[in-house]
């Protein structure tokens, strides 16, 4: 059942892309509302996938690298739809839904890991969902930082072409990114406490030695000094955007590089 | 069952032109395609003389419709009367007489439309896609302003009121479904859509004019009417000064205070009449500082320019000079252009509907259907009961629903022959017969 709803939810989110991807090129707004329907479908069948496979096992289906990918699918794709209803901005489509499909089709190459006794555990439930959602939101708040480099260059170089047209205001922008700056920040604050309490009671000890923590920390620091640069120094436009960029490059490393070097953190 | 339905396959008009030539309008005018403006001019109807133009043509050529649509882009007549051929003959003569031209003169200038093209022009016109400016919105006032004054000189009839409502119905849908009249094309539009890519929504933003040209004014106002809430005017003449303060309720300041409001003003309009630059790098690069790196939007529509061009590499500062607005006017206009394409499926695919709107007024196949359909369903049901009937009372019976079924039928054409002075209530009422008898089953 709930490999159904998996396949069938990726197929939905890929249609969905797909219809996204005619609009940028072909314009018709028509097709664009088919394409978030669509995206939409897909979101409630995976959203039925994570309640299914929850069922099935008896447990949050978020126990290793596989689960957690298409967790990561999911809170994107969330973030997509929360950033889209209230901003109303297509190009994000371009940029969050094909992010959406790349996490999908990486659950593919991986086979679902068993659960260590580590993680049963129930501040699972809180500190890794948390986690998700930031780094969901940190995404967007790339893309926001992307798109108003777009817009700002067109206005400079006063040439409008597509973005010009496609894309909303400095201001809409802006808004967009420090919004989902700031609300990701306080998720990853919330879920890095969790996290901490967790280590505490069931991790023997060292657990402040462990890469990804070290790694998540750094994270952390990067979107804190933005903020901080944000609001004291009005940083915007291109800095803005650099920093943000650094900042998911960070959270990727932290993600899928950290474990490299060994550690507690299955994924 | 196939003996009784009616089916209306869209076939050209022209064959059935016996019976709907009626429903068409010819067309025959001359537009800045085809005709340059000393042409267009010598052409062109006086607003005060086009009823009686309407009646010479009623009266002198037998065209029981007209409409006369004259602006300065174009000179176009819509008429019917009977045979299109001698419509557009009249039509022709109609011009060379009335504006005193040598025959046949105009000829090469002229075109003429039939049945469906006609059609589509009067679409493509009202929605604006024949406009110089694809998307400006005038010349919809225009047509219906003609439309009006052709009925009110009583020459519009069922050809005029079907296509027009159609057209401007169609215009509607252009313009809310394209963005062909979106994007700004003259300059203080421009400047409003500038203002708005930086700022989002102008309410609470102020603008600080400096110099006070006609140009700024104008800009002023389309910005105020966007929602600008504050307006500053620093003037070198006082007077002018004292004017633009009271027609925006604005503050007018001393320019030795430039440098102070700079930092709180979030645009800037320069337009003095100084020789050099009155603004540099340095001075705006203090003001953006202490506005926090919130963007600054600077037109400077002076000539010769009067900010320095450097000034637009300072981080959110964004400048224009007359020449930028007008690069994003042409940018607009092509940006327009690619929307004109799709209103012209939207207009192509609306033609077709109307030409089978109006093939479904066609009347002898579907007064055929609907007596053939009533007299099935009494027949059927005779079919059902024949058992134990003899022959003779079999025959009978099927004798009184032959005459039932067209007691039945009648009243009902009488209602649809009956002459109506609404042909798109006329429509509707068909279409729903159609519907409720199911004679659109097989088409």
């Amino acid at each position: 059942m709930s490999g159904l709803l998996f396949n069938t939810a990726f197929a939905f989110y890929v249609a969905g892309l797909g219809f996204s991807t005619l609009v940028f090129f072909s314009k018709k707004t028509a097709l664009f509302r088919i394409g978030v329907i669509t995206v939409g479908v897909g979101f409630g069948l995976h959203t039925g996938f994570l309640v299914a496979s929850a069922i099935e096992t008896a447990r949050f289906p978020l126990t290793g690298l596989r689960d957690s990918l298409a967790f990561f699918a999911w809170t994107v794709s969330l973030c997509f739809f929360v950033s889209y209803v209230r901003y109303r901005i297509r190009a994000l489509s371009t940029f969050l839904l094909p992010a959406v499909a790349a996490l999908m089709l990486g659950t593919v190459f991986l086979k679902a890991s068993p659960i260590t006794p580590m993680l049963r555990s129930a501040w699972l439930y809180v500190h890794t969902p948390l986690m998700f959602l930031a780094y969901g939101m940190f995404l967007v708040t790339f893309v926001a930082g992307v798109l108003y480099v777009f817009q700002e260059r067109e206005l400079k170089n006063k040439k409008p072409k597509t973005f010009y047209y496609q894309l909303p205001s400095l201001t809409t922008l802006d808004d967009l990114f420090l919004k989902f700056l700031v609300a990701g920040f306080s998720f990853m604050t919330a879920g890095l406490l969790t996290g901490i309490v967790w280590a505490e009671q069931d991790w023997v000890n060292g657990w402040h030695k462990d890469p990804k923590v070290i790694s998540a920390m750094v994270t952390w620091c990067i979107y804190l000094a933005l903020i901080y640069l944000r609001l004291t120094a009005g940083w915007r436009g291109k800095r803005a955007a650099v920093v943000s960029m650094a900042g998911f490059l960070w959270v990727l490393f932290t993600y899928l590089g950290a474990s490299y070097f060994g550690g507690l953190h299955q994924f | 069952m196939e003996a009784y339905t009616s089916s209306s396959p869209i076939a050209p008009f022209h064959k059935r032109s016996g019976e709907t030539s009626n429903m068409h309008p010819v067309l025959v005018g001359l537009s800045h395609k085809t005709a340059p403006i000393e042409i267009r001019e010598r052409v062109a109807f006086r607003e005060e003389a086009v009823a009686s133009a309407l009646s010479t043509l009623r009266r002198d050529y037998q065209l029981r419709e007209s409409m006369i649509l004259s602006t300065c882009n174009r000179v176009e007549i819509l008429a019917q009367g009977g045979d299109d051929k001698e419509a557009i003959h009249g039509i022709k003569d109609f011009l060379h007489r009335y504006h005193a031209l040598e025959p046949d003169s105009l000829e090469r200038y002229l075109y003429v439309l039939r049945e469906q093209d006609a059609v589509v022009h009067v679409f493509r016109v009202a929605s604006s896609l024949d406009s110089m400016v694809p998307g400006e919105a005038q010349i919809l006032g225009q047509l219906k302003q003609a439309y009006a004054v052709s009925g009110q000189a009583g020459a519009a009839g069922t050809a005029l009121k079907t296509l027009l409502p159609s057209a401007f119905r169609v215009a509607k849908r252009v313009r809310t479904d394209t963005g062909i009249s979106q994007s700004a094309v003259s300059v203080s539009s421009v400047a409003v859509e500038l203002a708005r890519k930086i700022f989002g929504s102008l309410k609470g933003k102020s603008v600080l004019l400096l110099g006070a040209g006609k140009m700024a004014e104008l800009a002023t106002r389309s910005l105020v009417r966007s929602g600008i809430s504050r307006v500053f005017v620093a003037s070198r003449t006082r007077a002018r000064s004292r004017q633009l303060a009271s027609l925006f309720g604005a503050t007018s300041i001393p320019m030795g205070d430039l440098e102070d409001r700079l930092p709180e003003s979030d645009i800037l309009l320069v337009s003095t009449s100084s020789d050099s630059y009155v603004l540099g790098p340095e001075a705006v690069d203090t003001a953006v500082h202490r506005r926090k790196y919130a963007p600054l939007f600077i037109i400077d529509i002076a000539v010769p320019r009067n900010v320095d061009p450097r000034v637009n590499q300072i981080e959110n500062v964004f400048l224009y000079d007359i020449d930028d607005l007008q690069s994003v006017i042409g940018a607009n206009l092509r940006e327009r252009r690619r929307e004109a394409e799709l209103a012209e499926e939207i207009v192509l695919q609306e033609s077709e509907r109307h030409m089978q709107r109006i093939a479904s007024m066609n009347l002898g196949p579907l007064i055929a259907g609907l007596r053939g359909r009533i007299e099935e369903i009494c027949l059927d049901q005779l079919d059902q009961s024949r058992q134990g009937m003899t022959a003779a009372d079999s025959n009978r019976m099927e004798q009184i629903l032959r005459r039932t079924a067209r007691r039945i039928a009648h009243p009902i054409i009488m209602e649809i022959k009956a002459p109506t002075q609404d042909p798109q209530r006329r429509l509707h009422n068909i279409q729903m017969i159609r519907q409720a008898f199911g004679l659109d089953k097989g088409e």
